[in-house]
């Protein structure tokens, strides 16, 4: 495919609704990250640096 | 030249294309490890690299440049710069040859890459550009200076690269071959990591720490910013899945190498990872321009803030890790003005760990991504195996683990009279670091040609990355790199 057609299909590509497991993915990745940064700020919270 | 054209040689070649019994990764372990080795010698006693060239900031062209040891200083500043050139020309002839690139082009166009970088670093640490202190104004008896430090001399080498992408395209087209920054950056963080073992070793504890406070740039990149970035690209902006999955990686991983590394394993067609690999570099490019300037003006204090948030905000190794050398640079210099004067190698060490941490776990997204992609998705008998998390492993880091590992052990598991030759011997090779961060700036800059970018027609996916990155990946980053790192000080120079 050229770069021509690469551009124009970029501005013309049909939107895609998204599915259940891009839902999920999203959701599951944004709750286990929030969680793991607030678990991993409370251990380095107790942990003095050491500098 | 664009982006396009050069990244395009790490998407998959077509089936004409004899491919190389080495990979690039491959290539830059083990030339990494070659010059770490050969510093190493200094232990024995013999000393291999140290004719390397430095250059001091200088008002007195005479005194630029230099030897990195003394030993060698007879054979002065031309010499040892002839000496480098020559050194790097055989390495990287080698190294092209491996690739299956034209080693007779490859080595007349890093002849011209050498020279012009190498050149910019030169002028960069002019001294009304570089010197820093009042002191320095006075012994090189000048009024004033723009106070970049030496390392400004990067930026004086990003822009000599912007200036032929830009101005003279033929001639950037014409010395493509040897415009590898990829290549070029994987070999100084190899190098870089028995550097850090080196600074590291005096404060295994802060050491420690940072590498646990980095672990919150995993879950920030892959957790946090891929799937909001995914969710904007796809909700916002109406792109398709496989756009969407690469454009999310590039912009919230590591550009090149996560678009790529995602594009493969949700099966996309190689050019999407490619045209999203360009514009990660060109914001790179920008980000390198303004946030090291941001952070000395406004975190200078909390300096591991402002180095966690270059790793975290620019999303190219190339341009992450040597920008956390510039704001590293800017910081100490602002700092010891106000009579702070930290350990050098602690910011750049912290920016290079982040980075690596992000790094690492790409193979394992990638995986993750395909798996789903592959079952749920695109259900095709091309399932993703397992094996593809080691096949997409940025193996670098095996090189940046190995010497970090080495020189920590030889700095605290030798014998005193041993052990205090490292640091020597790790400054003999950090000069080599330098130069490929010279290298990598200036490759960088060559092929950001935005005028051919824009004729591409990327203004949807740019708006995307404008969006992400400056509505929320630099502050978020920003953020988080405060909650974890603010109140960590370097420790103070003795």
């Amino acid at each position: 495919m050229s770069r021509t057609d690469m551009s124009s299909e970029l501005e013309k590509a049909a939107g895609e609704p998204l599915l259940s497991i891009e839902k999920k993915l999203i959701a599951w990745s944004l709750g286990i990250g929030l969680v793991l940064l607030v678990l991993l700020a409370a251990i380095t919270h107790f942990l003095p640096p050491s500098s | 030249m664009s982006v396009i054209e050069t990244v395009s040689r790490r998407a998959p070649a077509g089936a004409s294309d004899p491919a190389p019994w080495i990979s690039e990764d491959w290539l830059s372990v083990v030339i990494g490890l070659f010059i770490f080795m050969l510093a190493l010698a200094v232990l024995a006693n013999v000393d291999l690299i140290g004719w390397v060239v430095t250059t001091s900031v200088w008002s007195n062209f005479r005194q630029a440049l230099g030897t990195a040891s003394k030993l060698y200083a007879p054979l002065g500043g031309a010499g040892a710069l002839l000496a480098t050139f020559f050194s790097l020309l055989v390495i990287l002839s080698a190294a092209a040859a491996a690739l299956n690139a034209g080693v007779r082009r490859f080595a007349l166009a890093f002849t011209a890459v050498f020279w012009i970088a190498y050149a910019s670093w030169v002028v960069g640490s002019y001294a009304n550009f570089a010197a820093v202190t009042a002191a320095d104004l006075q012994k090189f008896g000048i009024s004033w200076s723009l106070r970049l430090t030496n390392e400004g001399g990067f930026i004086f080498a990003l822009l000599a690269g912007l200036i032929i992408a830009n101005f003279f395209p033929r001639f950037a087209e014409t010395i493509k071959e040897a415009i590898r920054p990829e290549l070029y950056i994987k070999i100084a963080i190899v190098i870089l990591g028995g550097f850090f073992a080196v600074t590291a070793a005096g404060k295994l504890n802060l050491a420690s720490s940072l590498l646990l406070r980095g672990v919150a740039a995993i879950i920030e990149a892959y957790l946090i910013y891929w799937a909001v970035v995914y969710f904007v690209a796809r909700k916002w902006f109406g792109f398709n899945r496989e756009w969407a999955a690469p454009l999310a990686s590039g912009i919230s991983i590591c550009g090149v190498s996560a678009a790529i590394a995602t594009g493969g394993a949700i099966r996309a067609r190689p050019i999407i990872p490619v045209l999203v690999s360009s514009l990660v570099v060109v914001f790179a490019v920008v980000e390198v321009l303004i946030l090291p300037l941001l952070a000395q003006t406004f975190l200078w204090q909390e300096p591991l803030v402002a180095a966690a948030w270059i790793g975290l905000a620019i999303k190219t190794d190339g341009a992450a890790v040597a920008g956390g050398g510039i704001t590293e640079s800017l910081i100490l210099a602002k700092s010891a003005a106000e009579g702070v004067t930290y350990q050098p190698g602690w910011m750049l060490g912290t920016t290079a760990t982040v980075k690596v941490f992000i790094d690492m776990f790409i193979g394992i997204w990638a995986f993750i991504l395909g798996y789903i992609w592959t079952n749920y998705i695109n259900v095709t008998k091309d399932k993703a195996t397992a094996g593809e998390i080691w096949q997409r492993f940025p193996k670098f880091i095996l090189g940046f683990v190995v010497t970090f590992l080495v020189g920590l052990y030889l700095a605290l598991g030798t014998p005193s009279d041993v052990a205090a030759k490292v640091p020597a011997a790790m400054s003999e090779a950090n000069t080599f670091r330098v130069i490929f961060f010279i290298l990598t700036f200036f490759s960088i800059g060559v092929l950001s040609n935005f005028k051919k970018l824009w004729q591409e027609g990327i203004g949807k996916l740019a708006a995307v990355y404008v969006i992400s990155l400056f509505g929320f990946v630099i502050w978020v980053g920003l953020l988080i790199s405060w909650l974890f790192f603010s109140g960590v000080k370097p420790p103070l120079a003795s």
